[in-house]
């Protein structure tokens, strides 16, 4: 099959307030080709998405459709071009039905011609046989599963009959036996010409399914539109990070046995669904909970924070149960913080200034009569901490949302130092971030758990949980599925980790 | 239970059409007097006005955004239209033809300001309002016109079989529009699409800011409409029409189960919902409660409507992580 | 609120974006308060030449005892608009507390200042309605506003019968009159404590500064320990009490408790309450305060109001000013952080 070049983007680059997203990015498409897209957290894959499709616009570098040179204004452009796209976020309109959520773009073609909703429906069918789905095209689709409503929209896509299309991130909320259906057609797109895009951090997937590659890190090309064959899982990763992964960094540290937790769960049930967790803490270690998107991790940090209620069990704070009904108590009875993986929704206020963030765990703690409180006060105990972690700002005045991803999370780690507390619950501490940062980050965690706080590590960045947890609990679908000890071997752990995942799957 | 019903109970209109039926019987059942044929055209002129006021602001709440100026638009509507015929002579069509007119205007630059500049709907409604408003009493000085058409006047009054009044007629046409609009036309489901989730419409090649202003601009001509309807019921042009338009405008679309998030809106519901508020309001003049407590009336049936509506939101939302 | 200007002194402490020539100095020009300082200025010189007697000391008594209750209308809203939120019944809330104050006085026969603090108090406590009611349900406070809006209006109608309380101790009407220096009304103090209060509470205290994290990010600022619900409740609560007080203060001025002194519902005071802090730089999504601008905003409007009638424009016309006068301030306020974020981004 001939395969000629269906899609290039040339030297694109983007900058945001604080950030340049892209430095410079090439990339070419074929037809008859699936294409990788790699890179980690904010390397620059979802910008660069979206400036193929029309929702930023490039500051500089060229987009080539097949020969020709074009400029999306919008998203509706692009689509007018047939480069049809599936986003990471759900783009659906809840209460309509799927057929019309499918056909949304070709409605418009008169405004007051009244919608064929017979023909729209049959259409959908022809749609969603194809993707092999057993869904009435008249459901609305706010009554179907996450994992249908991703069909749709990759359904919806198809139904533009794309030249090109790009899948950002398609298999997040998909069973392996979805996966693999959607994997089919996919091929079948392929052979019959069709130019893909697919966009994935599970390096298994993009192996599986992909024949040429294009590696993103920190901005910039790691390397370019190269066939896939030849690529080692190793080299792929080597690519994404810049240094092979598991090597060196893990360093055995030895809790005493006699020390005692200092949070420990006994069975506890929560209302999001969780059942019979035991795990514990102690002073000075840091765990590990590993698990997949979805597995109830950042949830079960949210319920031991009190945000959803415990239906059984207890949580034991030293040793004595701990009744918390949220952050504020959680923080200033129990000494506990909670570095969040939403940085920009629940880390910071970005609109705010670096002190202004920094300070927000201390202020009560720190005011006196009447709640009187001063800057002074605030600067002189945030500042050690801002400066021990080598923030970059012009000013603690500056506001946070004009800094880069890898201090704002600096901050956020920061004002958790600042309230004092013993033990720190870390949700996925390097998304968005640059490296060097995140090596930086990496050695403060173990240096605060060498001076006894205790920490458990919530991660989905393999290497990053080998690197740094004394022990592994591994969650899926709400449960603990076991417990394994690092010794710090990438493949070793790796392996032991993705068992206990399957262990649980098949039963 | 059977299927079909169950369909019923959970769709928009079930609720208020239950409220009605058990209202209309308990306030007939103490006072025989409220089905009485006058009664009935006192209550249906009521909803005819009210029910365009409502729709005027059920489309905007459709995309997800809410109009403060809808009583001054009407209000200066109405005074135009009063105006024209009384100062120049202008005859009623046309007159009628101009405020309708002026009424999208006012709608579309309502709509063009919050599409083009992103600035919230509150402000900018709250400031067209004012601007609106103050035309109206730069014009009038706050003194009514009174020498409108005869034909105006009689359409005003007058009623089929001496029960419905003709009043209501451009009311029934309007609900059917937009019902149809709402239901099946593309712009219809692209006001619902943007109010549903604005970024995946866009996504979808939908004219955000297109969509935004004819959807301010309908909602200017139906206020415009039940101002032009009220200077007929009142038979003068008052400088005072659309003053207390605010709440009620709100009050029946919530009733009927719209989302003031936006994407659901339901016409026949929100018509419902303009009948119950009639209907308590009548209620309360027949069995001579005070009619200051209308306005209390009006305020706990909007939170009750959307304390309801919340709960019908998080029982959905909870039934759906459960699949 | 602003932090003072403090280089932070880490081993590498690089400079994000451009490196900053402006000083304080330069920045300060680019404040809303500024531009509002510069404004008012600028209309006071024109009204001097084009009218009589604008500064005649009976017109700055007259334009600061307006000035003082237009202040405290703008306030009240500002306190829950930096929650994201908004208090549709500020003027609802406002006369109830009024009538109440005349009820209590002239009815139950209690002495001034004990009515005075049942009325605050009760402007409290509708407040407290307000923030628990849109707490506890999750809903916007624009929507459970306009119901209690209408609400207490409609029951204060019912209880009061529409009718005024005229008969209140000279001690209210004497107070209005009084004249500082021949030319400020006492009101403007009243005025200057709260803002002063506010000021107070914005920049030194835990809690003003929970109730701006709170507004700019409610998760956030939860998932960091504030205890956003309460918080969002003081807010309401804080505006309730402002607006009971702007409306004793119309009493003062008026001399009489009048049900329909914020008009119908109390819309009146909507446009007003809006225009302060909008014109002020208050961000109506909530977060970003500012007293000195919202205070500077309702004189400016206020000043603009009386210079127009003392121009004789036409008073029916006013209204009209006002609205363009708040669609220009949102216009203006949109180009300059527009420009503002450019040149921090180049």
């Amino acid at each position: 099959m001939a395969s000629e070049i269906a899609f290039q983007a040339t030297g694109i680059e983007k900058s945001f307030p604080g950030v340049k997203a892209l430095k410079g990015v090439s990339l070419t498409l074929k037809t008859h080709s699936i294409h990788a897209l790699l890179g980690e957290n904010g390397a620059g894959k979802s910008t660069l998405i979206k400036i193929i499709t029309g929702v930023h616009h490039p500051d500089a570098g060229r987009l080539i459709l097949e020969g020709q040179e074009v400029h999306f204004a919008s998203p509706r452009e692009a689509i007018a071009h047939r480069v049809g796209v599936v986003h990471q976020e759900r783009n659906l309109i809840p209460r309509f039905s799927v057929a019309e959520n499918i056909h949304l773009e070709q409605l418009g073609a008169s405004l007051l011609k009244p919608v064929d909703y017979a023909n729209l429906n049959k259409q959908a069918a022809r749609w969603l046989e194809a993707l092999g789905l057993d869904i009435d095209p008249r459901t609305p689709v706010s009554r179907l599963s996450v994992a249908k409503m991703q069909l749709v929209e990759i359904a919806k896509a198809l139904s533009l009959r794309s030249r090109v299309l790009l899948l950002d991130e398609p298999t997040a909320s998909l069973t392996p036996s979805e996966t693999d259906l959607l994997f089919s057609f996919l091929r079948k797109l392929r052979d019959s010409g069709a130019s893909l895009l697919f966009v994935s951090h599970k390096l298994e997937e993009a192996q599986e399914l992909c024949d040429s590659v294009t590696v993103l890190r920190d901005g910039s090309n790691a390397c370019e539109s190269r066939p896939m064959e030849g690529l080692g899982r190793q080299d792929i990763v080597r690519l994404m990070i810049g240094r092979a992964e598991g090597d060196g960094g893990w360093r055995k540290r030895d809790t005493p046995p006699g020390v005692p937790p200092a949070i420990e769960l006994k069975n506890v049930e929560t209302s999001l669904g969780h059942a019979n967790v035991n795990l514990h803490v102690r002073k000075g270690e840091i765990v590990g909970l590993y698990g997949l998107v979805g597995a109830g991790r950042t949830e079960l940090a949210k319920c031991i924070l009190g945000q959803f209620p415990l239906t059984a069990g207890t949580v034991e704070i030293d040793g004595k149960p701990a009744k918390i009904r949220s952050v504020g108590e959680a923080l200033h009875i129990h000494r506990v913080g909670y570095v969040s993986e939403d940085r920009k929704g629940e880390g910071l206020v970005l609109m705010h200034s670096v002190l202004g963030n920094a300070g927000i765990t201390v202020w009560r703690p720190l005011s006196a009569l009447l709640g009187f409180l001063t800057d002074r006060l605030v600067r002189h105990k945030v500042t050690p901490y801002i400066e021990k972690l080598e923030v970059k700002t012009p000013s603690l005045a500056q506001t946070v949302a004009n800094l880069s991803g890898g201090n704002q999370q600096k901050i956020s780690v920061a004002k958790w130092l600042a309230a004092g507390v013993k033990i720190l619950l870390v949700d996925e501490p390097s998304v968005g971030i640059d490296i060097k940062t995140k090596a930086y980050l990496h050695d403060l965690l173990r240096e605060l758990a060498d001076n006894g706080t205790a920490i458990l590590l919530i991660t989905s960045d393999m290497p990053e949980m080998i690197l740094l947890a004394d022990r592994i609990l591994v969650m899926n679908d709400y449960r603990l599925q076991g417990q394994l000890i690092n010794d710090g071997s990438y493949a070793g752990m790796s392996e032991g980790i993705m068992n206990l995942i399957h262990r649980s799957e098949a039963a | 239970m059977n299927g079909s019903l169950a369909n019923a109970m959970r769709s928009d209109w079930f609720g208020p059409l239950l409220v009605t039926i058990i209202a209309v019987v308990i306030v007939g059942s103490f006072n025989p007097s409220f089905l009485s044929p006058l009664n009935i055209q006192v209550l249906l002129l009521a909803i005819a006005v009210n029910g365009l006021i409502a729709f005027s602001q059920m489309l905007i709440i459709a995309i997800g955004q809410m109009n403060l100026s809808v009583g001054a638009i009407g209000g200066l509507c109405a005074i135009v239209f009063a105006g024209m015929m009384d100062v120049w002579h202008v005859p009623a069509p046309l007159a009628a033809l101009s405020a309708l007119s002026i009424g999208v205007i006012c709608g579309i630059i309502n709509g063009v300001l919050i599409a083009r500049t992103g600035i919230s709907a509150f402000v900018i409604t709250l400031a067209t309002l004012s601007v609106y408003k103050g035309i109206n009493l730069g014009i009038t000085h706050a003194q009514p016109f009174y020498n409108i058409a005869e034909s105006v006047k009689s359409v005003g009054q007058g009623a089929i079989f001496g029960v419905v009044p003709w009043l209501m007629l451009p009311t029934m046409a309007v609900g059917l529009v937009l019902w149809f609009m709402l239901n099946r036309q593309p712009i219809g489901r692209f006001i619902l699409a943007v109010g549903g989730n604005q970024h995946a419409a866009e996504l979808s090649g939908i004219s955000i800011e297109n969509t935004v202003v004819t959807a301010h601009a309908l909602s200017g001509f139906l206020a415009a409409l039940a101002g032009l309807l009220l200077v007929a019921r009142l038979q003068m042009g008052q400088p005072t029409i659309g003053d207390d338009w605010l709440i009620l405008s709100f009050a029946a679309p919530v009733i009927g189960g719209a989302i003031l998030a936006g994407g659901h809106v339901s016409v026949p519901a929100t018509l419902l919902g303009v009948v119950i508020v009639a209907i308590i309001t009548q209620a309360l003049v027949l069995f001579d409660i005070d009619p200051f407590l209308v306005q209390v009336v009006l305020g706990a049936m909007i939170l009750a409507a959307v304390g309801a509506n919340r709960f019908r939101e998080s029982r959905l939302s909870r039934k759906l992580k459960r699949l | 609120m602003s932090y003072p200007d403090l280089p932070a002194k880490g081993p590498s402490g690089d400079i994000v974006g451009k490196p900053r020539r402006n000083t304080a100095a330069t920045r300060f020009y680019l404040t809303n308060e500024f531009g509002l300082i510069a404004l008012i200025v600028l209309f006071a010189l024109a009204f001097q030449f084009a009218t009589d007697g604008f500064f005649s000391p009976f017109n700055l008594f007259s334009l600061g005892r307006i000035a003082a209750v237009n202040i405290m209308i703008g306030l009240a809203m500002m306190v829950v608009v930096i929650t994201g939120g908004l208090n549709l019944a500020v003027g609802a809330i406002g006369v109830c507390a009024a009538m109440t104050c005349g009820y209590l006085i002239e009815v139950v026969g209690l002495p001034w200042p004990i009515a005075i603090l049942s009325a605050v108090a009760l402007g409290a406590m509708l407040g407290f309605i307000n923030g628990w009611t849109s707490v506890r349900t999750g809903l916007h406070s624009f929507i459970i506003t306009l119901a209690t809006m209408s609400i207490f209006f409609g029951v204060m109608i019912f209880l009061t019968r529409a009718e005024s309380y005229r008969a209140l101790p000279p001690v209210f009407a004497a107070f209005g009159r009084m004249k500082l220096l021949g030319i400020f009304s006492p009101l403007l103090l009243v005025s200057l404590m709260a803002a002063l209060f506010l000021g107070y509470l914005y920049n030194l205290t835990a809690v003003g500064r929970e109730m701006l994290a709170a507004g700019a990010k409610p998760e956030a600022a939860e998932m960091s320990g504030i205890n956003v619900g309460r918080i969002f409740i003081y807010c309401h609560m804080l505006s309730g009490a402002l607006a009971a007080c702007a409306a004793l203060m119309l009493v003062a001025r008026n001399g009489a408790a009048i049900p329909s002194m914020a008009g119908q519902l109390g819309q009146d005071w909507l446009l007003i309450a809006f225009l302060g802090p909008v014109l002020g730089g208050t961000l109506l999504t909530g977060g970003k305060a500012s007293v000195l601008g919202t205070c500077l905003g309702a004189f400016l409007v206020t000043m603009l109001t009386s210079g127009l009638l003392l121009l004789q424009l036409g008073d029916f016309w006013i209204q009209s000013f006002l609205g363009l006068l708040l669609l220009a301030a949102v216009l203006m306020d949109k180009t300059r952080r527009t420009f503002l974020a450019r040149r921090n981004m180049a």
